[in-house]
């Protein structure tokens, strides 16, 4: 017993771990909680390429030695908006617009840094995050903006559930549709610039949707979705964490991993939508 | 007495094709009204209209302050969405409950009495998915309720529901109409619109006839809004031959 909580206390030695462990843990609840529509609505694709999109304002800040975390506001806000703009005009099919906003932008992203020395290492902090990185003033902004995003959820939980559910609902109930549609993006492109240092660009749809997808076959109610994916998205960071400090791993995939283990289990095991149970019915 | 529902020179398109053309007709309050044509004939474009999803090219609908109700076709529904049967019917009260404000014990109380009026009480903590099409069904029309609705469209509420939860809901529908309740629904069957409806709508793109069953029905009108298909049998009313879709649901090719 001891021997584990000196396993658990062990790493909390050093100052870096803390910081990493408190980020992970706030970026895999918001994450979760805001992964929840995400899954819900089919919106993996925006998640991922709204995530890559985002390097260009990165690579901006980066080169005018700005903070890195503005250039990447903004840039998500833009893109948000703008593939919310593009796809609503409907000369495209919504994947198609998202793909050729979202290579573009990448592809600006990566051309600007690679102009830089030092482009490999930065580059591949961007793509992997760099957990260990994190700064107290960079922990107070995930806590700021991460209550934010999430008073937002709580304060708008019915309308956005309503729009999700049944838009035409929404619209007779006379909504104003796009602007809460505009919202869920915002929420979405905030969650994703918090968590970018943590979890980096590449992996960043995992943890929007592994957690929601999860929680997703274990309940039957949105908010006990949202409640079960933020402890499975924590719980993941968490244990993650950890693993990458014993055996030396890199942090993002092992959260990642884990995340995608309680999925697996949930697959299998869910009650009424787990594979094991389905067997057992027809069996 | 003034109309509670009153539609006037409609025309809805869609990519520039008209899927409705000139409709008018009036609605008495506690009428039934049966919409009744083939598919494609604009009996889901006329609904959207209604309650304003869809914005009329010409013409226009006058509801004076009644609200809306729209139970849609089942096959729009996300039956795996994480909501139990008291989320949904909720949902009708978001109108009422206003911006920033949670449920009070007043929505639970009106959201429990919709749903024992439609006999789904005991339902009230199961996912959605788990119910029977018919129980779907009724659950749709409390929401409406909890909604506070005085006009209820009902898209093609009996594709794919068997008889006795049919009637279930026929009984519900009677039971609103002491109520009140206006009640437009949309369906295959010419027979249960001729026999149970106040007036039927006959409908292919133009409104080819509306009143009173028995003078809305006669061969010509038959033949204007289903074309060779439809045989006329009299007294008894219609059949619809050769209606290849007529069980299908229209929003099955979607997905």
């Amino acid at each position: 017993m001891a021997d584990v909580l000196e396993l658990l206390t062990e790493p909390l030695r050093y100052p870096f771990m803390i910081r990493g462990l408190l980020a992970s843990l706030m970026v895999g609840t918001l994450c979760s909680v805001v992964g929840t529509y995400v899954v819900l609505r089919g919106m993996a694709f925006f998640g991922d390429a709204l995530a890559h999109a985002i390097l260009p304002g990165v690579a901006v800040a980066y080169l005018l030695d700005a903070n890195l975390f503005w250039g990447a506001l903004g840039m998500g806000l833009l893109t948000a908006l703008g593939i919310g703009y593009v796809s609503r005009r409907g000369q495209v099919k919504e994947d198609t617009a998202i793909g050729v906003v979202f290579a573009a932008s990448f592809a600006l992203g990566v051309a600007l840094l690679s102009t830089v020395q030092s482009y490999s290492v930065d580059l591949a902090h961007i793509l992997f995050g760099n957990v260990l990185g994190v700064s107290d003033a960079d922990l107070w902004l995930t806590a700021g903006l991460g209550v934010t995003v999430l008073l937002a959820v709580v304060l708008f939980y019915k309308e956005l559930l309503v729009i999700s559910f049944d838009p035409v609902l929404a619209a007779t109930l006379r909504l104003p549709l796009n602007a809460l549609h505009y919202l869920l993006l915002v929420l979405i492109a905030l969650t994703i610039v918090v968590s970018l240092q943590t979890v980096g660009v590449a992996l960043m749809v995992a943890m929007l949707v592994t957690p929601a997808a999860t929680a997703y076959l274990l309940t039957r109610r949105l908010w006990h979705m949202m409640i079960v994916g933020a402890t499975v998205g924590a719980v993941s960071s968490a244990a993650g964490l950890y693993l990458s400090f014993y055996i030396n791993v890199a942090s993002g995939s092992a959260v990642v991993l884990v995340c995608t283990a309680f999925f697996a289990l949930a697959m299998l095991f869910a009650p009424r939508r787990g594979l094991v149970w389905g067997w057992l019915r027809r069996g | 007495m003034a109309p509670v529902l009153s539609v006037r020179n409609l025309t809805v398109s869609y990519n520039g094709k008209h899927a409705l053309e000139k409709v008018s007709f009036d609605v008495q309050k506690g009428e039934r009204v049966a919409i009744v044509g083939p598919n494609g004939s604009g009996k889901s474009t006329l609904f959207k209209a209604l309650v304003g999803l869809l914005h009329p090219k010409t013409g226009h609908v006058q509801a004076d302050g009644a609200e809306i109700g729209y139970v849609v076709q089942r096959s729009a529904v996300d039956w795996d969405f994480p909501v139990t049967v008291h989320d949904v019917v909720m949902m009708g009260r978001i109108g009422k409950m206003g911006w920033l404000r949670w449920q009070r014990l007043q929505d639970r109380r009106i959201v429990r009495r919709c749903l024992a009026q439609v006999g789904m009480a005991e339902h009230a903590s199961q996912q959605i998915g788990e119910l029977s099409g018919g129980q779907q069904q009724r659950v749709f029309i409390a929401r409406a309720l909890a909604q506070e609705a005085t006009i209820l469209l009902m898209d093609e509420p009996f594709s794919g529901v068997d008889a006795p939860s049919q009637e279930a809901i026929m009984e519900i529908l009677d039971r609103l109409r002491d109520q009140g309740v206006t009640v437009l629904l949309s369906t295959h069957d010419l027979n249960l619109a001729a026999e149970r409806f106040d007036r039927l709508a006959l409908l292919n793109r133009q409104l080819v006839a509306y009143g009173p069953p028995r003078q809305a029905i006669n061969p010509q009108t038959l033949a204007a809004a289903y074309g060779g298909q439809a045989v006329w049998r009299g007294e008894d009313y219609a059949m619809v031959l050769g209606d290849i879709d007529c069980c299908g649901e229209e929003g099955h090719h979607h997905g």
